[in-house]
């Protein structure tokens, strides 16, 4: 690195290439997990490009603001990550080749690598201007007509005929998600498990948007990791499962509807006012105890639900009185619970449910409306996916968008429209340009069907052929499940972006406040190291 | 400004099973695993470099989970099989060695991982539906009506942990214990859903095996200054304090106490504790016991009236007691004891094991509460047992849901092979036949001549060696056959038995950990 810290495209190149090693091992049909760990024992096993780059410590400054570009757009569309780092480096390859060849032939020898720069900076200035202006239009016509089209309305309708072919529509979509998440193995399983819990939430006289939203924030509390089984014990049940066991001895009656009580605090009050003999307090807070047991039994309640522990007496009282307690049940636990039972009282029936050696407290509803848990078993941390799945579902599903089939397919219909678009444009001089740019994001884009068909070309040569004639029936035939367009849209233009903003800066400025003095050589020799050992 | 440290860089892996170091720690620990394997394994000794207790076991649920690996990728195998073990406390070893052989297997194939996954995938489905299918052969229905399969798979169990250096005859006596207790937490008479009750292990060392008791009800320390001729008359009747009766005042929370110098607090507390005291005997109670501790002048009070006192019963005892006697606990020191809470015990008895004295409670009506009391020579092996005799139960509560057993290890398929022919160590060799597919073990002595005799019964005892029979060296090729249904003689009953979920659940495990093994490409460690 020269002192002054000046930025070549080699430099930029250099540091999207190390993150695109690490984003490979894990794109594509072939791509497999990546396992993080830590010093305190916690580990991470993941195939989410987004987890993996988060989870990356850099020290270089480009690849940290790559990163946060990766993050800005997967946390608007959910999805992409991967497929934009493989495009931003092929991206800048190809800007580089061009910028090479360009100022080797108009420059003198001297000033290289600052024509270089200058062009490459032009270059991108234009692709995303050509991006901006051109693409959607492109889009619609030569990709959108490849496509099939869902929406929200089909997927709820589909709750009641399962045999629609929409329903197969959203589970590809999942499949397709959970395939780069979570691997080949358990995709269908997941899709459908997953498939089958949001059709069951529904609320009435509510937008779709507002039970998929509480699924999503409610995810923790609906979801019991159950480590130990296979992952295709898994299963949903329905109601709510409230992740502690009963303190007291569970229920005997069988009058239903049963009444609950959620408390927040302590039930026995702790507060010593000055002048009060310990002898008199301990025998006023017992007798308060009594009377708040007494007063809850006449209210009907015989289940209570408490966030904190409570005191050995409370513990005993209850037992007398017949009630049982729930101790230490999460903030998120008691606000699903709550969530769920107002506007019907607190009407439900209590059981112990055991799953296995684990024993938890299983609520069931009592009303028209179907809440169910999804309860994944699982053998190790793998179940965290689920919790983001959610999210691509809302995006897609919720505004009705065009799909396509997954595997590249985009990909590859966008380069041909991309390269017709260069040869009509071609003809008018003055757009001479525009063709040249076109032709880069071509080549670009096809980078990434080739990535995914490296361990299998002939697979590569089908998708090629299913362009021409029978449009869909060959990719179905591949079965990876689809993926919206318009993500994909958003995608290339946040890529153009990111390109486009990274070649703009020309030198990087390290500061050092009175702090960093020390480290500093430091910091540069173990970022050194880390590029070394990403390259290995 | 020195606490200031440079985050280091992290540690990355690429191609974890590319790595050599990797594979080479893979391969050590399928050693490891696979010398313990079943009843002729081979015991380990594990001691860390900072002293401390020596384990020696050949137990996958001790041997796991106190080797501990830098490698996160060894870890991660480790963790999945131990959580396999957590749940079903059996087939653990099994787990592994299956998992490390499919592992190693799909690396010397040079296939693919995706594909290999794929296949794994497909051939795992085969075998469930197989072993689903109603003329499966490698599974038994049990008979409830005898013990007889009871106890076979309980001696299965124990007898595969030589750690416990158990002869013959004290292998069965143990196996005939876990079933009676097992027998003994079965509730007679309750209808609905049934709940099993608890079976507490009171571990005595330094005594004959053979003197292992089972006993119906419960048995707590004896407290001090009882002998045997102070026996209240029976039936008795019971209170059981959950809060301290020490008189203290911890649990009073957060606020300013002030002291007046003329007012004793203390004085006051005992005071109350005494009033306390005073309604128990007033409502013949004979028998007072405490989870916590009790004031000793309180003790002495309800000693002096013929009150015994059994103070400091810890948590876990509190349950089983609660539904021995009846008995609510109580909490509160300032009102007056509701009657209901009291419990009743039908008689209690001094019995004596090696060095500890303990009082023996009996269930006044029908309970599913039963203790057994395990006697070892030394403290090792009584840990070794310990452990081990409480899978049949877990066992026994798991396969009552599916009554079925698996025969032995008898399937067919490299890494499967592999896995049955872990079983041998003593230098032998391992046969299959060509009829039953049975597996068989040949004593490294034996001559060719001599093989029908020398044979005898197959691995499960329900083949019995005849000179038409073929037999193959397992891991060589042999052509297709499809193996023939055991005629069912009656009088032959398997030697061997497994729970069949716990293998079938151990099956999926493995194949399912060395899928997710497969799939890892790459490692990143986090050295801050």
């Amino acid at each position: 690195m020269p002192p002054l810290g000046h930025l070549h495209m080699e430099h930029v190149l250099q540091a999207v290439g190390v993150l695109e090693a690490v984003i490979l091992r894990s794109f594509g049909p072939e791509g497999g997990q990546v396992l993080f760990t830590r010093d305190t024992g916690q580990a991470m096993l993941s195939r989410s490009g987004t987890r993996i780059l988060t989870a990356l410590h850099l020290e270089h400054p480009l690849a940290r603001m790559v990163v946060e570009c990766v993050w800005k757009h997967s946390s608007a569309t959910g999805d992409g990550s991967k497929t934009f780092i493989l495009l931003l480096a092929s991206l800048l390859r190809l800007i580089h080749a061009a910028a090479s060849k360009e100022s080797n032939v108009s420059h003198s020898y001297s000033s290289t690598k600052a024509a270089e720069a200058s062009t490459a900076r032009h270059l991108a200035d234009k692709l995303l201007a050509f991006g901006l202006k051109e693409l959607d239009e492109l889009i619609a016509t030569g990709v959108v007509p490849y496509g099939g089209c869902i929406s929200w309305e089909d997927f709820t309708v589909e709750a009641q005929t399962p045999s629609l072919t929409n329903n197969l529509c959203v589970q590809k979509l999942l499949r397709s998600f959970f395939h780069t998440r979570c691997g080949y193995t358990h995709c269908d399983f997941s899709s459908h498990l997953t498939c089958e819990l949001l059709s069951h939430w529904k609320f009435k006289n509510q937008l779709p948007s507002f039970s998929l939203q509480l699924v999503s924030d409610y995810f923790p509390a609906l979801h019991t990791p159950v480590s130990g089984f296979p992952v295709r014990s898994s299963r949903l049940i329905e109601g709510q499962v409230i992740h502690r066991d009963f303190a007291t001895p569970p229920l005997k009656t069988d009058h239903q509807p049963v009444k609950a009580v959620v408390l927040t605090g302590s039930m026995q009050p702790t507060l010593l006012s000055t002048g009060d003999v310990i002898l008199h307090f301990s025998s006023w807070m017992e007798s308060s105890l009594q009377g708040i047991i007494a007063k809850l039994q006449t209210l009907g309640v015989c289940v209570l639900l408490s966030a904190v522990k409570q005191s050995a007496a409370v513990l005993a009282l209850a037992t007398q009185a017949e009630m049982c307690l729930v101790e230490c049940v999460s903030e998120d636990e008691l606000s699903l619970f709550s969530q769920l039972t107002t506007g019907s009282l607190a009407l439900s029936v209590i059981s112990k449910t055991g799953i296995n050696a684990v024993l938890y407290v299983h609520v069931a509803f009592q009303d028209s409306e179907e809440r169910i848990t999804i309860k994944p078993y699982s053998l190790t941390e793998e179940t965290a996916y689920r919790s983001i799945a959610i999210q691509p579902i809302q995006k897609c599903v919720l505004k009705p968008g065009c799909v396509l089939s997954a595997g590249g397919l985009f990909e590859l219909l966008l380069h041909y429209a991309l390269l017709q678009h260069g040869h009509s444009s071609s003809v008018s001089p003055d757009l001479n340009i525009d063709a040249s740019v076109s032709q880069l994001l071509a080549n670009a884009l096809l980078s990434v069907p080739q990535k995914i068909y490296s361990h299998s070309p002939h697979h590569f040569l089908d998708l090629h052929c299913c362009r021409e004639g029978d449009k869909l029936s060959k990719v179905s035939e591949l079965d990876l499940g689809l993926e919206s367009v318009s993500c994909k849209y958003q995608l290339l233009l946040a890529v153009l972006q990111c390109v486009a903003s990274l070649l703009k800066v020309d030198a990087v400025l390290p500061t050092h406040t009175a702090l960093h003095t020390q480290s500093r050589r430091l910091t540069r020799t173990s970022w050194e190291g880390t590029e070394d050992e990403g390259e290995d | 400004m020195s606490r200031l440290s440079k985050k280091s860089p992290s540690v990355c892996t690429d191609m974890p099973l590319d790595n050599t170091d990797i594979c080479s720690k893979l391969h050590l620990l399928k050693q490891i695993l696979t010398s313990c394997f079943g009843p002729t394994g081979r015991l380990k000794q594990v001691h860390n470099n900072i002293g401390g207790h020596v384990v020696t076991t050949s137990a996958s649920s001790v041997l796991l989970s106190s080797v501990s690996s830098s490698q996160p990728f060894i870890n991660l195998i480790k963790t999945s099989i131990l959580n396999h073990v957590s749940r079903f406390s059996d087939c653990g070893l099994f787990a592994a060695v299956l998992c490390l052989s499919l592992i190693e297997q799909i690396k010397k194939s040079a296939l693919r991982e995706s594909v290999a996954i794929r296949v794994n995938n497909y051939l795992l489905a085969l075998c469930t539906s197989y072993l689903q299918r109603e003329d499966c052969g490698c599974r038994v229905k049990l008979d409830f009506c005898s013990t007889q399969n009871l106890i076979t798979l309980a001696r299965s169990v124990i007898s595969s942990k030589p750690a416990c250096v158990l002869t013959e005859p004290e292998t069965l006596h143990i196996s005939k214990l876990a079933v009676q207790a097992f027998l003994l937490t079965v509730p007679c008479s309750s209808p609905g859903i049934v709940s099993f009750g608890r079976i507490v292990t009171v571990p005595v060392e330094g005594h004959s095996v053979l003197s292992s008791e089972v006993l119906p009800g419960l048995l707590v320390e004896m407290p001090d200054g009882l002998s045997e001729e102070d026996k209240p008359l029976n039936p008795l009747s019971v209170v059981l304090f959950s809060a301290s009766l020490a008189g203290d005042i911890s649990e009073l929370g957060d606020g300013v106490i002030e002291a007046h110098p003329d007012v004793d607090t203390d004085s006051q507390i005992l005071g109350q504790l005494l009033e306390l005291g005073r309604q128990v005997i007033n409502d013949e109670v004979k028998l007072f016991m405490c989870q916590k501790v009790i004031h000793p002048v309180l003790q002495q009070y309800l000693r002096s009236h013929g009150v015994i006192v059994v103070e400091r019963l810890g948590i876990a005892l509190m349950e089983p007691l609660t539904q021995l006697t009846g008995a609510q606990p109580v909490a509160t020191l300032h009102t007056t004891i509701p009657p209901k809470t009291y419990g009743k015990a039908r008689d209690l008895c001094i019995k004596h094991f090696g060095s500890k004295t303990m009082l023996h409670l009996f269930p006044l009506g029908e309970s599913a509460i039963c203790t057994m009391i395990l006697c070892h020579r030394n403290q090792t092996m009584l840990n070794e047992l310990k452990s081990k005799s409480e899978v049949p139960e877990t066992a026994s509560v798991l396969m009552c849901s599916q009554t079925e057993y698996l025969l032995g290890v008898e399937l067919f398929c490299c890494a499967l092979e592999s896995a049955a022919r872990a079983l041998e160590h003593d230098g032998g060799s391992s046969l299959i036949d060509l009829t039953h597919a049975h597996r068989w073990m040949l004593p490294a002595d034996a001559i060719k001549e001599t093989m029908e005799e020398s044979l005898g019964f197959c691995g499960c005892g329900l083949v019995q060696s005849s000179p038409s029979k073929k037999w193959t060296y397992l891991n060589t090729k042999y052509s297709d056959f499809c193996p023939s249904p055991v005629f069912k003689d009656t009088r032959v009953q398997p030697r061997v038995l497994d729970s069949f979920t716990a293998k079938l659940s151990a099956l999926q495990v493995a194949v399912e950990t060395a899928n997710l093994a497969l799939d890892v490409k790459y490692i990143i460690q986090d050295m801050n």
